[in-house]
């Protein structure tokens, strides 16, 4: 299709093309596997015609790359900090519900602020309580959006504020 | 008449409803402006934030955010020379040279007022258009709604990113993603690699947090520095002698917006480059030179992105195929509150359709409110640094992700999907297509099968039918056009004809 000669090669795009290529295939039989040619109406004609087109455009886009002789871009793909940040979330993800949503969040905010902003950990702090704070009225309080509680008992403080102690268990 | 009367006027003496469309507007406008946060990242988040609200007040809302955040890139474009969201490029050529000789204010005032304008050009039409062709829509064939389905996400592929090939690519891989789980028709497993967790499919709105939340701010940690704001602000509201002297372009740009905004598979980024394009060619003498400052060159992107938005709103809820990625998006709420929004929408449901059309004024002009007020806060706020805003972005993803179904799966998923997004956009994929592909996955499917079908399985019968209907035959050309013109075919083709 439209094969751009000035275009400069970005690192590992070559790859991408062909693990998307490979993963095309492997859909395709996948596809295949759900009610082969039995009917152009089976649930599996979608499914079969989509991942061939994208068969087809893969192999477009692998062939264009290995005919297009472009500069090797020296732009760091994934540079330190996406890949920290990126663990960091994974973390926090993981943590969400053993820990629950203000602790995990809190020790999110801090690192991920301190990892970007380069600030003080006093100023990251500060910044992390108070944008906490924020997102829990607006969406925990105003949304009433459930959250898990983890190791924090946010419901028995909740109904402390309400004046309805909460009731004892027997 | 007076029952649609009623119905649009709804919101408009409902002091919670109103409420909600203020601030929708206003949140839409800071959305819009601050670089790094984008309409479509904030639709996608607040889909599952507002999935379990009353669907009268999730869609006022949400009109809220998509009309302020269509405008508030303009801010952004004009102080920074950064726009703000897509739809604000245009603005930019023109808005900083004006902002750079100190006339930032006027610069925001008259882009305000024409969008304004533009919006409600937009939504008249969209008043007038709409129940003409929904009416037209009930003759479309399964068929017709199968190729119009394609002939969104191929125009998606094509004009968004560097090569229709990736482009199709996205969409086919997002067609698939839509496939995944039990067959609606027979219930039988597809790709669910024996898991019954995948029964159900993988939740949309993760794919879709995933892709333009998360993707959107990992790609953003590689630029964190923000310039600040320098710009002297003075008169905000622009004279009336100049609104008269722009109105006409105004008024012939908010046209192009919204045809541009109703073909499926473009909006109001399109748009607004295309008026100031035709600003370009038919503005004969302006004060300035187009790119050094010319206000010709602010009102005609601004009235044509705005008129895009009430344009969208046509094929989306009278076909129910999206415009581009926010209306995909807002699809895909509609589906979430039980809404099908469809030729069917506009019989069984009149009232959510004239509901949306009164609301969508109300944003334009809470809309033009906000725009003339606040400037000097907003100039605070632009400048919140990135290092900040991206964790914050990150939190409210997952947070979205996990209360959609509180599970967390569906948070892996949406991390899973955001390192996909953040490659495919480092390679040139455009990620637009993918989530144009899963919301229409099902209807072409679907449309497929019922075509199909009704042809006797017989493949042959299927293209003479279709080659025997005026309709469906335009939309066949015009996919296979698309497809052609991003390829070297036509050059062939044009050269051939040159030589003879």
């Amino acid at each position: 299709m439209d094969y751009h000669e000035h275009h400069v090669k970005h690192r590992g795009e070559d790859a991408f093309g062909l693990v998307v290529l490979v993963v095309s295939v492997l859909l395709l039989w996948k596809s295949y596997t759900i009610a082969g040619f039995s009917a152009l109406s089976s649930p599996g004609a979608f499914p079969m015609a989509a991942s061939a087109v994208m068969v087809f455009s893969a192999s477009l886009v692998v062939i264009g790359n290995a005919r297009r002789r472009g500069r090797l871009s020296g732009e760091e793909i994934l540079p330190r900090t996406v890949v920290l940040f990126t663990a960091l979330v994974i973390a926090y993800a993981a943590a969400l519900v053993p820990l629950g949503f203000l602790p995990a969040s809190f020790l999110f905010l801090i690192l991920a602020m301190k990892l970007l902003y380069r600030a003080s950990w006093l100023r990251s702090l500060i910044i992390a309580l108070a944008s906490l704070a924020l997102v829990y009225i607006v969406f925990r309080l105003v949304f009433q959006v459930v959250l898990p509680q983890g190791i924090v008992p946010e419901d028995e403080i909740l109904a402390m504020f309400r004046h309805h102690p909460a009731p004892e268990a027997p | 008449m007076t029952e649609a009367l009623s119905y649009f006027t709804t919101a408009w003496f409902d002091p919670w409803l109103l409420f909600l469309i203020a601030a929708g507007t206003f949140a839409g406008i800071y959305i819009g402006a601050i670089p790094g946060l984008s309409v479509t990242m904030a639709v996608s988040i607040l889909i599952s934030f507002t999935f379990s609200w009353d669907v009268n007040d999730a869609l006022c809302l949400m009109v809220g955010i998509f009309m302020g955040g269509v405008y508030g890139g303009s801010r952004t474009a004009i102080l920074l020379n950064i726009p703000g969201a897509p739809s604000a490029i245009a603005t930019a050529l023109d808005g900083y040279p004006l902002a750079q000789r100190g006339e930032a204010g006027e610069a925001i005032g008259i882009s305000t007022v024409m969008s304004f304008f533009g919006g409600m050009v937009g939504i008249a039409l969209l008043a007038i258009g709409a129940p003409i062709i929904s009416d037209f829509a009930l003759t479309f064939q399964p068929r017709d709604y199968m190729l119009l389905a394609i002939l969104g996400i191929l125009l998606v592929g094509s004009l968004s990113g560097e090569s229709l090939a990736k482009g199709v690519v996205a969409g086919a891989f997002g067609m698939l993603i839509g496939t995944v789980g039990l067959d609606p028709l027979t219930a039988e497993e597809r790709f669910t690699f024996g898991f019954t967790e995948l029964w159900n499919g993988i939740s949309f709105v993760a794919v879709m947090i995933g892709l333009f939340g998360v993707a959107e701010a990992l790609g953003q940690l590689r630029q964190l520095e923000l310039p600040a704001i320098k710009q002297k602000i003075t008169r905000i509201v622009p004279s009336w002698a100049s609104l008269r002297r722009y109105l006409p372009l105004s008024l012939q740009t908010s046209m192009i917006g919204v045809i541009i905004g109703a073909l499926p598979g473009v909006g109001g980024d399109i748009a607004a480059l295309m008026a100031y394009d035709y600003a370009k060619r038919t503005v004969r003498d302006p004060e300035v030179p187009f790119g050094k400052g010319a206000r010709e060159g602010l009102v005609a992107p601004e009235s044509a992105n705005n008129a895009a938005v009430g344009g969208a709103f046509i094929p989306m809820l009278t076909l129910g195929i999206p415009g581009d990625a926010v209306t995909a998006i807002f699809i895909g709420a509609l589906f979430i509150h039980g809404l099908n929004p469809g030729p069917m929408l506009m019989i069984e449901q009149p009232h959510m359709f004239w509901f949306m059309v009164g609301n969508l004024v109300l944003a334009c002009v809470f809309m033009l409110i906000f725009g003339l007020t606040g400037i000097r806060i907003f100039t605070k706020i632009v400048e919140i640094p990135k290092g900040i805003l991206i964790p914050l972005i990150l939190l409210l993803s997952v947070v979205g992700a996990y209360a959609v179904n509180n599970s967390v799966t569906d948070v892996y998923w949406m991390l899973g999907f955001g390192v996909l997004g953040y490659f495919m956009k480092q390679y040139g994929y455009q990620v637009g297509p993918v989530i144009l592909g899963v919301i229409l996955a099902r209807l072409i499917d679907e449309n497929w099968r019922r075509a199909i079908i009704s042809e006797q399985e017989h493949l042959g019968s299927f293209f003479a039918n279709m080659f025997a209907s005026p309709l469906s035959l335009v939309l066949f050309a015009a996919v296979v056009l698309t497809v052609l013109s991003q390829t070297p075919v036509l050059g062939w083709i044009r050269r051939l004809f040159r030589r003879a």
